[in-house]
């Protein structure tokens, strides 16, 4: 198993236009929940390391018994976010799967997707599903994540991710303690993989889309008599799809203000963690002072004894006698440090957009500067 | 009185029963016509059939579920591309001796029934051949449980082919996806078809059925197709994704890799560069007396140009400032954060090498100082670095300060 772990079998991922519209498709319709699915698909006979994303469905959202119960938001979003590991929707899969087969769809599960707002997916539901995946020898999963809310200013954010063999080996004996970290140099920036995604279409999909929306009329057209018949001409080709003017919009407020919540909310948590760790450092170091109370008090006893000639205590009792306390795991540490590292790149990016924007913007209003 | 004169279909008992509607000669073009008199039709005799329900003219087709048989109101169809996509992806994964494949149309109708918006589809396995057509009705059955489950909203909408011939098996095939209980009764089963012929524009057509009248034991394998309006709509959060995907379309390998956010911006303001020197050029033609003026569009540009709004440059100056200096306060926020928080992870695992858990952050913290200037951090803070993890805080209460 660790051999198929050492190196990532995946180099790249190729999406089917399909699965991206079924994958946004249902991300839209069940906004602000989690949509998760499952993806099938296939590795590449002509290139190894490709892997090829051809179908996928969506999970079922709420489990059967659940449904009655009247759930607050917060949990239903957790129950879908964990679905992908859920008993009742492995089974759903396989079936699901069964059936696909049977109408010539490649069907081997290749790992699942997830939509997500603002990048802000790292968390441990992500981890452990992919686990669930990835821990199989022999995988070729992966996770696609596809953020709505980024999605909605412009170009498709579409990402494939899979966990990194240092990081499954650590999550396999689920160790996270400061030491374990400093022996095997996990960080992490290391526990998430990117992989480069690359849509495909078919060659029927090509010439569909070439239809989509018609073009505008070859031939020459009179002009239109008034400024009524202008807009109602149904000559007047519809917005392409791309490029897409979206882009170009230029609300910034709205996305600062859900960046700044988020790194607030990270900031807190990672505060928390901070906490957790020094409380632990805290109650270590006064068990341990405990200890070294307890073996000179030991010592000196002993000391007496063979003075008085007394068979000697046994010196390493303590043990027994004291527990020191167990080190937190920083798992979460770790996935909180990643999302951050998520936030910040993402502005970046944005600031780099927006003021682009911005400049042009304003050169344009002000011409004479 | 003839029990049921049919006027508009006549039967022919002796006769293949199997014709679409655009077969008898009803171009498409009259279709909104045809609809038309079809309404007029039911006002007409429908007090007739009220009246008296032995002797009526039955015109056009059987009306309403009350005589036991589907509905035929016109209805609009619209078509979701998802549905669309897949049903091309099925053709192509058909099995290679088979012409068409079929499957089902899941979706949304709305309350009367004459809005029905396909949204989803799966295959269904089939096999035909020329005496007999198969259809895994059990597969079929399954699958809409299964797709019911992760989308309870959906319901059975009707069926799809790959192919745009309409034959005796589609007839049978429609009346088995329109019948009661399992099937879409009381409204009327949409059949699409999607020609897939290699080489040709992919064409896509929408039906509904009437019953047609024949003897009894050929009623199951005989009906009118009837066209439907059909339009393809996109909601808004597709338009990224299918952005990308038509980005693809003019390309040899038909593969794109997904772009970002700054190559997006570039493309959509070449584009509109593009546009703005198409109508600059048509506007300076018609300046140089080469080109027709049109009133009409003179007209529209000048409204378009008076939608540029008109303020005030030291509004503009200050609202500029305000607002990129939010976007950069923001953005160096983050980073800083980002900052911090990869140094306090290092302070967490460089400390512990030395011992206990106790202080040594003096150590400690220049090191992760360095780390951090080297982590190719380009803004100007990494002198703050080697303050240590109490910064998390000084920059949190930076950040909410700001907000306020």
């Amino acid at each position: 198993m660790a051999n198929a772990l050492k190196d990532s079998p995946i180099k790249a991922v190729q999406v089917e236009a399909l699965v991206v519209m079924k994958l946004v498709n249902h991300a839209s319709k069940t906004f602000p929940t989690v949509a998760t699915g499952s993806i099938v698909g296939m590795e590449s006979a002509k290139q190894p390391g490709l892997l090829e994303v051809t179908s996928c469905f969506p999970f079922p959202t709420i489990d059967a018994p659940a449904t009655d119960s009247h759930q607050e938001r917060d949990s239903a979003a957790n129950i879908a976010a964990a679905a992908p590991r859920n008993k009742a929707n492995v089974a759903y899969q396989n079936e699901m799967i069964k059936f696909l087969r049977e109408v010539n769809v490649d069907a081997n599960n290749v790992g699942w997707y997830t939509s997500t707002s603002m990048g802000n997916f790292i968390n441990l539901n992500t981890v452990e599903n992919q686990f669930f995946y990835q821990k199989e020898p022999n995988e070729r999963a992966v996770a696609l994540v596809h953020d709505l809310s980024r999605s909605s200013q412009g170009a498709l954010n579409l990402r494939a991710y899979r966990l990194s063999p240092a990081f499954m080996t650590a999550y396999k004996e689920s160790k996270f303690t400061t030491e374990s970290l400093q022996k095997s140099g996990l960080r992490y920036q290391d526990i998430l993989i990117e992989l480069p995604v690359a849509i495909h279409n078919s060659h029927l999909l090509t010439s569909l889309l070439h239809q989509l929306p018609s073009d505008a009329p070859s031939e020459e057209l009179t002009f239109p008599a008034n400024l009524a018949a202008l807009q109602q001409d149904p000559n007047t080709p519809e917005p392409p799809f791309f490029p897409n003017y979206d882009s170009l919009d230029l609300s910034i407020d709205p996305f600062l203000e859900k960046t700044c919540d988020l790194l607030l909310e990270s900031i807190e948590n990672h505060h928390t963690e901070l906490n957790n760790h020094s409380y632990y450092q805290r109650s270590l170091a006064r068990e341990q002072a405990k200890i070294t109370a307890w073996q000179q008090k030991r010592k000196a006893e002993n000391a007496a004894r063979t003075a008085s000639k007394q068979p000697l205590l046994p010196e390493d009792e303590w043990q027994r006698l004291f527990k020191l306390p167990q080190e937190p795991s920083r798992l979460e540490t770790l996935l909180n440090s990643r999302q951050v590292e998520q936030y910040a790149r993402q502005v970046d990016g944005f600031t780099a957009g927006v003021s682009s924007k911005m400049f042009a913007v304003k050169s344009n209003l002000l011409p004479g500067e | 009185m003839q029990p049921h004169p049919r006027l508009e279909f006549p039967s022919y008992p002796h006769r293949p029963a199997i014709r679409s509607t655009s077969r008898l000669s009803l171009p498409d073009d009259d279709l909104p016509h045809s609809h038309l008199e079809h309404r007029e039709a039911v006002a007409l005799y429908k007090p007739a059939i009220m009246t008296n329900n032995d002797a009526y003219l039955h015109l056009a087709r059987p009306l309403g579920p009350a005589l036991g048989q589907p509905s035929t109101a016109p209805l609009n169809v619209i078509v979701q591309p998802q549905a669309l996509f897949a049903i091309i992806d099925h053709s192509l994964r058909r099995p290679a001796d088979q012409e068409r494949v079929i499957g089902t149309l899941l979706g949304t109708r709305s309350e009367d029934g004459t809005e029905v918006e396909i949204r989803n589809c799966y295959a269904v396995p089939h096999t035909e051949n020329a005496e007999q057509v198969e259809v895994d009705m059990d597969y079929q059955k399954q699958m809409l449980a299964l797709h019911l489950r992760a989308n309870p909203k959906e319901v059975l909408i009707g069926w799809y082919a790959t192919s745009s011939e309409l034959n005796t098996f589609s007839a049978l095939i429609q009346n088995f996806y329109g019948q009661q209980g399992d099937g879409t009764f009381p409204h009327p089963a949409v059949h699409l078809t999607v020609s897939t012929e290699p080489g040709k524009e992919p064409e896509s057509r929408t039906y509904i059925s009437a019953p047609i009248g024949v003897t009894a034991e050929r009623a199951a394998d005989s009906c009118s197709f009837i066209p439907v309006p059909h339009e393809l709509k996109y909601g808004e959060g597709e338009k990224s994704a299918l952005e990308l995907i038509s980005s693809a379309k003019d390309r040899e390998d038909r593969t794109q890799t997904t772009f970002s956010d700054l190559e997006a911006l570039e493309n959509a303001v070449k584009h509109v560069l593009d546009m703005l020197e198409r109508v600059s050029n048509y506007v300076n033609n018609v300046l140089d007396e080469e080109a027709e003026p049109s009133s009409a569009l003179g007209q529209f540009l000048l409204n378009a140009l008076s939608l540029a709004p008109k303020v005030d440059a030291e509004d503009i100056e200050r609202d500029f400032n305000a607002h990129i200096q939010d976007v950069l306060v923001v953005s160096y926020l983050a980073n800083t954060i980002r900052t911090q928080i990869d140094l306090s992870n290092r302070l967490a695992t460089a400390a512990l090498t030395l011992g206990t858990g106790d202080a040594l952050s003096g150590e400690g913290g220049s090191g992760g100082g360095n780390n951090n200037r080297e982590g190719g951090d380009n803004r100007q803070k990494g002198g703050r670095g080697g303050k240590g993890r109490q910064n998390n805080n000084r920059s949190q209460q930076a950040q909410q300060s700001q907000e306020a």
